[in-house]
């Protein structure tokens, strides 16, 4: 049984001179690494100023020494360290070929994220937790080869934070792309979330998933009494994850009662400021 | 019988669990109104020997921060005040007035606790504060001074608070990135729109425009205030936590976390609180916890209880005094609870209570 670890850079060592280029290096120079397979790296430091390029090398340069990696999440931090849109990233092209046996990827950040040519035989998760994901990425994802790939989870956020498309490109990008042993498909984080319940409803997944997912973004009653309507025409669906919402009580009565499970929890409510309907995304405000 | 008094507010949830606490002693307070201080303080039967007295804070029901700065100000003066009746040695105080109004100063205790080197949330120099009011009022910093000074001293993000001030009221939290010239501040106060001052709301607000960042911040660099790191707390369950931790006699009576999914944790902006015992933390973590409380509530003599602030830093728990309170005892989940921390104190009345009649059987049996 492999253990989880979280690597991360505090004040002090930021201070004393620690960053990305010195995190490889204490990494494998831990003696519990070598039973490490589920390995978080949080801060590196400046996680706004320095980009986590030099640690996507380290691992790929000691690949070796990674093997054993099957959980990896690069940049799990929080508001206390950084703000998300922020958090620099980096190249992860290199990567897919380094690491053949990981099966969980997590990203967090979408700034300079790239993710190249994106082939992976194994690869079961991949989550990118972002304010915000560039049509780039999307582009990426459209052309990826995950023939492993069960769930995959897309922050969508807001054009502040780094989102340059519209519905039509996450349409697109569900359209495109191939995924097919994908049973978990997260579209979250958005504040065009009915438009995005619509678009997922559309898709060739959901005659193939079993895991919907919605969650954290600005799914109001509108896109409520789409899933009431459609869910019931695909059977295989058996969870529906819309935490952090802004529908009424009774929508959330109505999805409640469909033969799934639904997580509705996190309510919230709409700010009127000016005349003007004010809702904010989980990571955007 | 031995006087026990407590200058107070009628009705409050401080006075009422108070005196159920002083009542298992077998205890019974007199209560002092605020309202008619200083004449029901003054009109006390000064041949009737010391008496005992408990100073809570007075009620505010402002939320503008400029006049919350005005009341600080009165406070502070009754404060003085209570010091010189008590120096007539009619009073014993349980805080003694001096210390409460010493640590009223975040200034002045931070500085106190790092010349005893207990750790503490660093400060950021950037205004002389005490220099720049000599030169008149409307001497205060501009924006620009605190960015200046956060990128020479490589600190990206500080938390702005009035020097003078509680809870959360006014706190600002600030992060800068210099290289892209990105900020965004996180804050309570909101600028009231017909007034133009900062007013305490308890809904926590994110600007990401630079313009308004600095006009808000503008606005809280008008007051006396301080700059203070903002190192990332530790997280529990997904939520970031700092601890209020009680200490009276030399004893850790209570320690409490308050748990926020935004920078400011303060149990006014309805954040979380959980017992601290239920974070799962080391015994060593407590150890050094309970060390450092023990020795920042013995920086201050005239102080019997102390809510201490601590915040513990992410990923490897050093602790950090936050700030301390000479009035931070009001604690709903122990109120609601065992009421221990206001038992504590009936207790200490008693002790009290008994030690002036064992005095005054001596004294009458040797006159």
């Amino acid at each position: 049984m492999g253990k989880a670890k979280r690597y991360q850079y505090d004040y002090e060592q930021y201070e004393d001179g620690k960053g990305p280029k010195t995190m490889v290096e204490d990494i494998l120079s831990d003696p519990e690494f070598g039973q490490v397979t589920d390995l978080t790296i949080g801060s590196w430091g400046d996680a706004c100023g320095d980009s986590c390029q030099d640690i996507l090398d380290g691992i790929t340069d000691n690949k070796d020494r990674f093997a054993h990696v099957e959980k990896l999440f690069v940049g799990d931090m929080d508001y206390e360290e950084c703000e998300v849109s922020w958090i620099m990233q980096g190249n992860y092209g290199r990567l897919w070929k380094a690491l053949p046996g990981l099966k969980e990827l997590t990203i967090k950040g979408s700034t300079d994220l790239i993710l190249g040519d994106v082939e992976h035989e194994n690869l079961e998760s991949l989550t990118i937790i972002c304010g915000g994901l560039g049509t780039s990425v999307f582009e990426e994802l459209k052309r990826a080869k995950l023939p492993s790939l069960k769930k995959l989870v897309l922050y969508i956020g807001i054009e502040n934070y780094g989102f340059d498309g519209t519905k039509d490109t996450v349409k697109a990008f569900l359209e495109e792309s191939d995924f097919p042993n994908l049973v978990h498909l997260g579209i979250e984080d958005s504040e065009i979330q009915d438009d995005l319940a619509q678009v997922a409803l559309e898709s060739k997944y959901m005659s193939r998933i079993h895991t919907l997912d919605l969650a954290n973004g600005t799914l109001t009653d509108k896109g409520g009494a789409l899933l009431l309507e459609k869910l019931p025409q695909f059977p295989n669906i058996q969870v529906l994850d819309v935490h952090y919402h802004y529908m009424s009580d009774g929508m959330v009565k109505k999805l409640n009662q469909l033969p799934i499970q639904v997580d509705a929890s996190e309510p919230n409510e709409a700010e009127e400021y000016h005349g003007e309907i004010w809702m904010n995304a989980m990571l955007t405000e | 019988m031995s006087r026990l008094m407590l200058l107070g507010n009628p009705g409050t949830k401080r006075t009422r669990y108070l005196e159920k606490g002083a009542a298992l002693w077998g205890v019974q307070l007199c209560l002092l109104d605020w309202k008619e201080f200083p004449k029901n303080l003054l009109s006390q039967d000064s041949g009737a020997g010391p008496f005992f007295l408990k100073i809570d804070p007075p009620l505010w029901d402002s939320c503008c921060l400029e006049q919350l700065s005005g009341l600080t100000w009165e406070y502070k003066e009754n404060l003085m005040e209570l010091a010189r009746q008590g120096s007539r040695g009619k009073i014993c105080f349980f805080n003694d007035p001096k210390t409460i109004k010493a640590l009223l100063d975040k200034r002045g205790c931070k500085r106190r606790l790092r010349e005893m080197g207990i750790p503490v949330t660093e400060e950021l120099e950037f205004f002389d504060w005490e220099g720049g009011k000599k030169e008149g009022p409307g001497q205060y910093p501009r924006f620009s001074d605190l960015l200046d000074a956060m990128k020479d001293q490589g600190i990206f993000q500080v938390f702005l608070k009035p020097n003078y001030g509680s809870g959360a009221a006014g706190v600002m939290a600030l992060r800068c990135d210099p290289a892209k010239g990105q900020m965004v501040l996180y804050t309570c106060a909101a600028k009231d729109s017909e007034t133009g001052r900062l007013v305490n709301t308890k809904r926590l607000r994110r600007f990401g425009d630079r313009q308004q960042v600095s006009d808000m911040a503008q606005l809280l660099l008008r007051q006396d205030c301080i700059a203070e790191r903002w190192y990332p707390k530790a997280e529990h369950n997904g939520h970031s936590y700092d601890l209020r931790v009680v200490v009276q006699d030399g004893e850790v009576d209570f320690a409490l976390a308050r748990l926020s999914k935004g920078p400011i944790t303060n149990l006014q902006l309805n954040n979380r609180p959980l017992k601290a015992e239920e974070l799962g933390l080391s015994d060593s973590v407590w150890d050094r916890v309970r060390q450092i409380c023990l020795k920042a509530a013995g920086c201050y003599p005239g102080l019997r209880s102390a809510g201490i602030d601590i915040l513990l830093e992410k990923g490897s728990l050093r602790p950090r005094v936050i700030e301390m309170n000479g009035q931070g005892d009001l604690i709903y989940q122990d109120i609601y609870g065992e009421n221990r921390i206001y038992q504590k104190q009936g207790k200490m009345m008693r002790e009290w209570q008994m030690r002036r009649q064992w005095e005054d059987r001596i004294w009458k049996n040797t006159c």
